[in-house]
């Protein structure tokens, strides 16, 4: 086994903050190399100066034993380095050949074309090449970005949190994938919140807390309690608990119909409801409908059919404004394109909704010390980390420390329905729990809640009933405690039952 | 073909490594203080005043005379720097038109149409002598207003309805609005004093009174005010808040429940209204007329200035001025040094280089330092 990658000793700070403090970090050839860390840890900080996107102030980078030093990202893909970031990077109006033509100028189309059909066959999956980038579902724009690296000939293969947007399916495959890259020789970095990736699909795992390394180890005789102990300090046990006090009907979907249209499935005759106290899971294989639900819910889309009532009214034409004022609260699927801003300060992006409820002023005076503090106050209830000033951008918080900043918003007022798409998408397991325990709060407040998620052990964990979501419509319900091996086939029968 | 790939890569990843980086590695930054601000925006007007210098050094106006040029023409005598105020005064609300428009992220580049339709709905009022003569100014700016949101509310619905690009759309209307003007002034509305192609002159209570320092009238606080007035709403208020949302993420602003088509079209309107008192101020501040040629340049200008200003009212006031200036010193240029407009332009475009390159400092560390 060689040495493919080997960070000795590494300091990175932005501005007075250590993200990294004598970090060591070895990636052999050959293995898939877990590195955990909870929210804010610093891991996508120490993948990107092994990329060559940040330059460590103390410490350096090694490739095969060498000292080097990389001149930024196109200098790491000549070294053979190659990261697939949690925010992918792809032009959404290229299509996928140039996309990959624009990670490797200066070499002719035909070739990559055909190299990258090659390459895809060799890995087990077919991308269309003309096809636009942003077109692609979620799952074929990340195997873009891994065959973008690949064709670089990248032999150390750094994977930031893949499998956050993916489905578990689709999860499995890659993990099959990044097996065949280590079979054939490359390093494989897998940067992942998901413990039993680490547990099942590493050769050895990293751990870092707070800038530090804490532990190196291998999987072998570790269980999920001891590497959640070696995470987050602590152990962390979640338990299924049922509502004691189920109310009245809150909100009601009859019939609900959406036009599909090209790469957007409709929704056909969807019936539910939900009622105050209680946590409905959606539950469904990814891509049957969950997130034109979310945006039937969220009032974004106009259903074409059909009726939503909450608290006896209709509310199928209401806009967002007018449900978020009727006391509904969306913890989005898609952070950065629903939930924030990125250009703009936490504060702003915190003090929005109490800014349109009129919280801070009216319309011609906006208090922003008081939204400020507001925000100062939240971020610290909510253990929102990496905020080091109000006046910070969004943009830099750490994935998981912006998933908690919308929530710290969407749990500010009073709420009735609460709208989570896949909340603990990408947070430590501590967040999550965490999250989850707000979303139980909430229920035991008497709001009613809609959680849509892909992962069926987190709507087990918290659901009082299920709805299975199959082609557009509730192809089966049932009440907790529930067989999840019956949920299982509900998911896959097309509604056909 | 693996094997030797790999090798190929293995021998450049252990090329000999430099004790610094000659390209450094861009970090960005979390946030930009103040004074690192005002520091990068000195240094970039500096290299660009540098590079001016240079330039016409190079086309034969010697740097010591330019020195005094600068200061005989704008700032010597009360006389210059009235001028100079002067000239300002419109190049403050084009400034403002445009930039209102830029932060809702709509691209008007419409602004002399709508000046044109400014001036011709005030002028109306003039000559038709509409309303009692206290009222009379007031009813020219409202018209002015009127007029402006009038041109650019098409160019508004065919972007938020159908998807049109309002870059084709305003602009094409520049033109359409300067054959109306020439249809007027040719025709019907010509001075019938002079029968010269520009309306008649406006009556004293259609003028903005003069401020009895110099030439000045009250073109120049108006102009302040409508600044200030700005600078409030778009840094103070709830609409300025809610505008930055919206041009930072326009999905989001919606998801929050945020109006955003109510919100950047109430923009947008402003921004033509505003553009329509930059033909009243013109007009009734300083030709006391509408002549045919009182918007030419504006549009130019006024982009450059919202974005010299950075879309900031307080910005565009100092842009405006460094503006003037740079007009006045031009003209002079040109008449004793035979410099040609053509550099006085080019100058102008190194400014805006320059302040556009050094937003690049603002976003970004750069990092020399190699690992040691
Ligand atoms: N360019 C930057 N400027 C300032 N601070 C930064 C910058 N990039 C990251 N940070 C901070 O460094 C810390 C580590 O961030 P990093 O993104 O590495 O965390 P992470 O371990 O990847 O977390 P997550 O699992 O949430 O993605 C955070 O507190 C983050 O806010
Ligand atoms: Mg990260």
């Amino acid at each position: 086994m060689t040495t493919g990658l080997a960070l000795r000793s590494v300091t990175k700070r932005f501005g007075g903050f250590a993200a990294l403090e004598e970090v060591d970090f070895v990636a052999h050839g050959g293995e898939v190399h877990a590195l955990l860390g909870e929210n804010g840890a610093g891991k996508s900080t120490l993948m990107n100066v092994a990329c060559g996107i940040y330059a460590p102030d103390e410490g350096r980078v090694e490739i095969d034993g060498k000292a080097v030093s990389i001149a930024g990202a196109r200098d790491a893909a000549a070294r053979g380095i190659g990261m697939v970031h949690q925010h992918f990077k792809l032009v959404p109006a290229f299509s996928v050949l140039d996309n990959i033509l624009l990670f490797n100028p200066g070499r002719p189309a035909a070739e990559v074309g055909a190299e990258a059909q090659r390459l895809a066959a060799r890995i087990g999956f077919d991308l269309p090449l003309e096809a636009r980038a942003g077109t692609l579902p979620v799952a074929e724009q990340q195997r873009l970005e891994i065959l973008k690296v690949l064709i670089g000939g990248a032999r150390i293969v750094i994977l930031d949190e893949p499998t956050a947007v993916l489905s578990p399916e689709e999860g499995t495959a890659l993990m099959g994938l990044i097996r065949g890259l280590a079979d054939e020789g490359a390093a494989v970095i897998l940067v992942t919140h998901k413990l039993h990736e680490a547990l099942h699909h590493s050769d050895r795992i990293t751990v870092l807390r707070q800038g530090r390394t804490i532990a190196e180890t291998t999987p072998e005789g570790m269980n999920p309690a001891e590497l959640t102990t070696l995470i987050v300090g602590e152990q962390i046990v979640e338990e299924p608990e049922l509502s004691s006090h189920v109310g009245e009907r809150v909100i009601w979907l009859n019939g609900v119909e959406l036009a599909g249209d090209a790469g957007r499935r409709g929704l056909t005759g969807l019936d539910f409801q939900v009622r105050a106290g209680e946590i409905y899971g959606v539950a469904g294989v990814a891509g049957n409908g969950q997130s034109e639900l979310a945006e039937v819910l969220m009032g974004l889309a106009r259903p074409t059919g059909g009726t939503v009532w909450m608290d006896g009214e209709n509310i199928t034409e209401a806009g967002p404004a007018g449900r978020r004022r009727a006391g509904l609260a969306c913890i989005p699927v898609d952070r950065y394109r629903h939930g924030l801003a990125g250009r703009l300060s936490v504060a702003d992006n915190y003090a929005v909704n109490g800014v349109l409820a009129g919280r801070y002023g009216g319309w011609m005076w906006l208090n922003r010390a008081k939204a400020r503090a507001r925000a100062r106050e939240a971020v610290e209830e909510f253990d929102v980390q990496g905020v080091r000033g109000m006046g910070q951008r969004a943009a830099l918080l750490s994935g998981g420390n912006a998933q908690k900043l919308v929530i710290a918003r969407e749990f500010e007022g009073e709420t009735r329905v609460v709208l989570a798409h896949s909340p603990s998408r990408g947070l430590d397991v501590r967040a999550g729990a965490a999250v989850h325990a707000r979303l139980r709060a909430a229920r035991d407040a008497g709001a009613a809640v809609i959680l849509i998620s892909d992962d069926l052990d987190e709507i087990l964990l918290l659901s009082d009933r299920i709805g299975v979501l199959s082609d557009g419509r509730m192809a089966a319900e049932f009440t907790a405690p529930a067989d999840r091996a019956e949920i299982g086939r509900a998911m896959v029968s097309h509604g056909d039952d | 073909m693996a094997t030797t790939e790999n090798l190929s890569l293995r021998e450049r990843a252990t090329k000999p490594r430099p004790a610094f980086r000659l390209v450094p590695l861009l970090e960005p930054r979390q946030k930009v203080g103040e004074t690192r601000r005002i520091a990068v925006y000195a240094a970039s007007l500096g290299l660009a005043a540098l590079l001016s210098v240079l330039l016409l050094a190079v086309s034969g106006v010697p740097p010591s005379d330019l020195g005094t040029e600068i200061a005989a023409t704008a700032f010597s005598s009360p006389r210059a720097l009235g001028s100079v105020l002067a000239q300002m005064a419109p190049l403050v609300v084009a400034g403002l038109a445009t930039a209102i428009a830029f932060r809702a992220n709509f691209w008007n580049i419409g602004l002399e149409g709508q000046m044109i339709l400014g001036a011709i709905c005030a002028t109306a009022i003039a000559i038709f002598d509409i309303g009692p003569e206290a009222l009379r100014l007031p009813l020219m700016m409202l018209a002015a207003c009127a007029g402006g949101m009038g041109w650019i509310a098409g160019p508004a619905y065919l972007r938020q309805k159908l998807g049109v690009s309002e870059v084709i759309t305003t602009l094409l209307l520049n033109y359409v609005a300067f054959n109306l003007l020439l249809h007027l002034l040719y025709g019907g509305w010509k001075d019938p004093v002079s029968s010269f192609p520009h309306s008649e002159q406006y009556e004293a209570v259609e003028r903005l009174p003069q401020l009895g320092w110099q030439t000045l009238t009250w073109a120049l606080p108006f102009a302040g005010i409508l600044a200030a007035a700005l600078w409030w709403i778009l840094s103070a208020s709830r609409l300025g808040y809610l505008l930055d949302l919206l041009s930072a993420n326009r999905d989001m602003a919606r998801a929050v429940g945020v109006p955003v088509a109510g919100l950047s079209l109430a923009a947008i309107l402003a921004s033509g209204a505003v553009a329509g008192l930059t033909g009243f101020v013109i007009s009734a501040g300083i030709e006391g007329r509408m002549t045919q040629d009182f918007h030419v340049g504006y549009l130019f200008n006024g982009v450059l200035i919202a974005f010299l200003g950075r879309n900031h009212p307080l910005g565009v006031v100092i842009a405006a001025f460094f503006m003037a200036v740079l007009v006045q010193v031009g003209q002079s240029l040109q008449v004793f040094f035979g410099t040609p407009f053509s550099l006085v332009r080019l100058t102008q475009a190194i400014f805006i280089i320059c302040v556009a390159g050094s937003e690049f400092f603002l976003t970004y560390r750069m990092n020399f330092r190699s690992a040691s």
